[in-house]
């Protein structure tokens, strides 16, 4: 496929990225408050490991960036503990009436939220503007 | 015969700058696109292509000129600001993709005009 | 008048046609044999006429349409190469074809420039 816009390769994997990044923000929102979850256990937050990827083919093409496009290479799930509040009543009290909260923090969430979504916007703005300058260059010839 | 039509210092100089507005086009998005990847070091054009381009120019050889090729290296001045290594300011690589966007239009423009004052100058119609 | 002039430069050896060549109101009788002469060495005859002007204008000519022929397959190799997905940037395809362009027409309008001024010489009473 012609390569008219440069450096797309790299846009659309930040892209994927970060929309796995905010599904999975999504996911650990939704489930801030799950006590039993189907292995039984409270909900465990996931969070997503980025990692710099060697891109084979951009590499070969010759082109002027080296080419590390971002990749999610796993989603792994947090380990910390959660909290534990004493709600004896709760169907999912233990013994002694702890109930354990998923160890969701919904303030980092929001804040990764935002992060995320304000890279993917920066990412959509490099497109555009890789647009533009195709564009323009298509007019070189252009007689008026 | 042919060839001297194109061989103005003036207008190799601009085809020049309009690739190395490309090739750093390349390299913000690059760096945008790793804004989250640790250790990664935002690019940029290499430093020397600028006083390069110059001297070139003022030498007015074109075949000095035409050999001058942008090239992209890690930005030396960057700073890491975060813990994990990365050196991309978010708001500055936009800053920059704008200005770069503008910078490419003025090269094309350039150099667009200079191919209609040639064609003007043959055939009289523009 | 450019065209007589022109004329003048292709047979600097002819001193009657670059006396007619200078004033063209007057009707000089050209030799039957020198009109031959110069019928050969215009359109269609990029040879030669007489050995010592051999490295003259009909060279230059030669070399000309040799340039535009190299521009013409600049161009289409870079657009190949644009269209395979090498390494050719879009805004550097644009260029080579333009530049391909203009070539050719300089190559267009230089000849019909010659025509003219062949056809004017031909309408000159002899």
């Amino acid at each position: 496929m012609v390569d008219l816009i440069p450096s797309l390769p790299s846009t659309t994997a930040a892209l994927d990225a970060e929309r796995t990044r905010l599904e999975v923000i999504a996911q650990n929102i939704a489930n801030a408050n799950t006590t039993r979850g189907i292995d039984g256990r409270p909900y465990q937050r996931q969070q997503v490991v980025f990692q710099a990827v060697l891109d084979a083919a951009q590499a070969g093409n010759g082109s002027a960036t080296p080419a590390t496009v971002p990749q999610v290479v796993r989603i792994e799930k947090d380990t910390r503990p959660g909290s534990a509040i004493y709600q004896p009543g709760h169907p999912d009290a233990d013994a002694n009436g702890m109930v354990q909260l998923p160890n969701v923090n919904i303030y980092e969430e929001m804040a990764d939220m935002i992060v995320a979504s304000r890279t993917y916007d920066a990412n959509v703005a490099v497109f555009k503007n890789g647009r533009t300058m195709a564009m323009q260059a298509l007019s070189i010839g252009k007689h008026s | 015969m042919i060839d001297a039509l194109f061989n103005d210092p003036g207008y190799l100089g601009a085809k020049r700058m309009l690739d190395a507005t490309v090739v750093r086009h390349e390299a913000i998005a690059s760096n945008i696109a790793n804004a989250e990847t640790p250790h990664y070091k935002r690019l940029d054009l290499a430093p020397s292509f600028q006083q390069e381009l110059q001297n070139a120019l003022a030498s007015q050889n074109p075949a000095r000129i035409n050999a001058l090729q942008p090239t992209l290296a890690p930005d030396p001045q960057a700073l890491a600001a975060n813990r994990d290594g990365n050196s991309v300011n978010l708001e500055h690589e936009l800053v920059e993709l704008g200005r770069n966007t503008l910078e490419n239009a003025v090269q094309t423009q350039i150099v667009s005009s200079m191919l209609a004052k040639l064609r003007l100058a043959i055939t009289g119609k523009t | 008048m450019h065209g007589i002039t022109s004329i003048h430069q292709i047979l600097p050896g002819q001193s009657a046609l670059a006396a007619a060549g200078s004033d063209p109101a007057s009707s000089v009788s050209l030799p039957s044999a020198q009109l031959r002469e110069l019928n050969a060495s215009l359109p269609g005859g990029a040879a030669e006429v007489q050995p010592a002007v051999s490295g003259s204008f009909s060279s230059l000519l030669d070399r000309a349409v040799q340039d535009v022929n190299a521009k013409q397959s600049a161009a289409n190799q870079a657009l190949q190469g644009l269209q395979s997905g090498q390494n050719v940037s879009l805004h550097q395809a644009m260029i080579a074809s333009e530049e391909a362009n203009v070539s050719f027409q300089l190559m267009v309008e230089t000849r019909n420039r010659l025509l003219e001024s062949y056809q004017e010489i031909m309408r000159m009473t002899v």
